[in-house]
């Protein structure tokens, strides 16, 4: 989880920007690192696709010893969302205590500061809250 | 195939703040050849599992640190890395090389100093194993990502929490009994679910510690062991590798099976035996969910069935099938790079009949070894038999 100030200039839009990729061969939605590669049909061709930022929490799990970016956050929920798109997408889920985290849960995409770079650099990424009527603000 | 294990070592398993990456290296190197009854000049080639020196111990060029303190200079040397399937990886190359002919006699040793740093910055460096730069950018560790698969597991064959302390009761029995072992103590279900949440569901009893430890074999051609009838007579029959998914995000159940089930399947066919023949088996458990996974990927029970014998005894030291006697990587920890190795001598040390009391299977002559990493991504498999007489 480590990435240096240089190499987040490199990873940093796609880290800000909610986005899939989508094998131009099959047309099977991959989550938005697979930009070599269709990990289904193996095609090498796939382009980029906005995702609507909606999806459902499929599985979760809270950390409770975190890698060095993340000390202070713990205990913090890590889950697995089912876009509506149809692609996985591992990423925190905030607004909510760990013992509240249920699996169907709907869930939605706000951009977040992910974590503190030790150069003391700060990461934003995509974190998700509960998506429900009486659901808290998502800023 | 048949490769001739000449000679095991390991250090104990433990933290060792006494003891450097080098001498870990010395102390499970030198018990492998003084067992093999050779010195370092007949060693050819040397093969290195190690993970993470260069986080860990602020070293790189681990193979030739090692070939030169072990005095096998100027044999062949290099470092192997294949995450939590390294020191399975340097098997591999060690068989691999004396089975081409190029060598007679070739050392395999893995050894990892976790140690020397605190866990926080041991947890970020393990989390390099997998993918740190796009999916563990998310926050997940290897605990929590491998918690993930635990939870699916559960949720998809109906487990409860309990069900699966049984794996932990089972490893602590025998790591209990096991004087290499980092954790040397009985548990119970109850207090396998009373212990401190890791990564939810798992808990720290379901977790292996971080350990220091080295181990080796000294591996020749057939004939040498042959012509030293007076010597344990146990080959390594088969080698298998496999890789899988790097993301756990697109990693199935089925995926997680096949990461294992594939190669073998395969280590099945290269020794001409079956699961039913298998006597005892070495299990990758770094996280108490891997154990049934394994279980069911060597054929041992079916899909979702895999935590059962640890609950009715069936992969217990009488069972049908002997799993993880020497306490699993739950107990012994998980020295990254030397965890591969220690499986090796954990199962040549029962083929040839002398584990320590209390996890010896009488009478054991065949043996797996399955370890997977990454941790959806390596799987390894070795199987071992004991040939004597045979020509």
């Amino acid at each position: 989880m480590t990435v240096s100030a240089i190499e987040f200039s490199r990873l940093g839009p796609p880290k800000l920007r909610l986005y899939a990729m989508r094998c131009d061969a099959c047309a099977t939605l991959s989550p938005w690192w697979e930009h070599n590669h269709c990990y289904k049909c193996g095609g090498g061709s796939l382009h980029e696709e906005e995702l609507s930022g909606g999806g459902e929490l499929v599985n979760y799990t809270v950390v409770y010893y975190p890698p060095r970016d993340f000390l202070g956050q713990e205990p913090y929920v890590v889950g697995h969302i089912e876009m509506d798109e149809g692609v996985l997408m591992p990423a925190p889920i905030v607004g909510v205590a760990p013992e509240d985290v249920a699996v169907g849960t709907r869930v939605k995409a706000t951009l977040r500061r992910m974590k503190l770079g030790h150069e003391g650099d700060i990461y934003y990424s995509q974190k998700f809250v509960v998506d429900a009527p009486d659901a808290p603000a998502a800023d | 195939m048949r490769v001739g294990v000449l000679g095991i070592g390991k250090t104990p398993h433990k933290i060792q703040h006494e003891k450097s990456l080098r001498d870990l290296v010395v102390e499970a190197g030198r018990k492998a050849l003084d067992d093999a009854g050779v010195g370092p000049s007949d060693i050819q080639a040397l093969y290195v599992g190690n993970v993470g020196s260069v986080g860990f111990n602020f070293e790189n060029s681990t193979g030739l640190m090692s070939a030169h303190h072990l005095g096998v200079v100027p044999a062949a040397a290099v470092r192997v890395e294949a995450a939590c399937g390294t020191g399975a990886w340097a098997l591999h190359l060690g068989c691999v090389a004396i089975l081409s002919g190029l060598y007679d006699t070739v050392m395999v040793l893995g050894a990892e100093k976790m140690n020397d740093l605190a866990t926080v910055e041991g947890t970020s460096i393990i989390a390099q194993a997998a993918d740190s730069k796009e999916e563990y950018f998310s926050g997940l560790t290897f605990p929590s990502g491998v918690a993930l698969t635990a939870r699916k597991y559960m949720q998809v064959y109906g487990l409860t929490e309990e069900d699966l302390a049984h794996t932990s009761v089972k490893n602590h029995h025998y790591g209990a009994r096991n004087p290499y072992a980092h954790l040397r103590f009985e548990c119970t279900v109850e207090e396998v679910m009373r212990s401190a949440k890791v990564a939810d569901p798992l808990k720290l009893y379901e977790v292996c510690p971080m350990t220091d430890a080295g181990s080796a074999l000294v591996l020749c051609r057939e004939e040498i062991l042959r012509a030293q009838p007076e010597r344990p007579q146990v080959y390594v029959t088969a080698t298998q590798m496999a890789t899988g998914t790097w993301y756990a995000a697109t990693d199935t159940l089925e995926d997680a099976h096949a990461l294992l089930a594939r190669p073998a399947q395969r280590a099945y066919a290269m020794a001409g035996i079956g699961p039913d023949d298998i006597d005892v088996a070495e299990i990758y458990n770094s996280f108490a969910i891997q154990e049934p996974l394994g279980v069911e990927a060597l054929g041992f029970a079916p899909q979702g069935e895999g935590w059962k014998g640890a609950a009715d005894g069936s992969t217990w030291i009488d069972g049908k099938v002997a799993v993880n006697l020497s306490g699993g990587l739950l107990c012994k920890g998980h020295p990254l790079g030397a965890t591969g190795s220690t499986q090796a001598v954990d199962i040549v040390e029962q083929l040839r009949g002398i584990a320590p009391e209390g996890m010896q299977r009488p009478d054991a002559a065949i043996g797996i070894s399955a370890c997977r990493g990454g941790p959806g991504a390596v799987g390894a498999i070795h199987i071992y038999q004991r040939l004597e007489g045979e020509a």
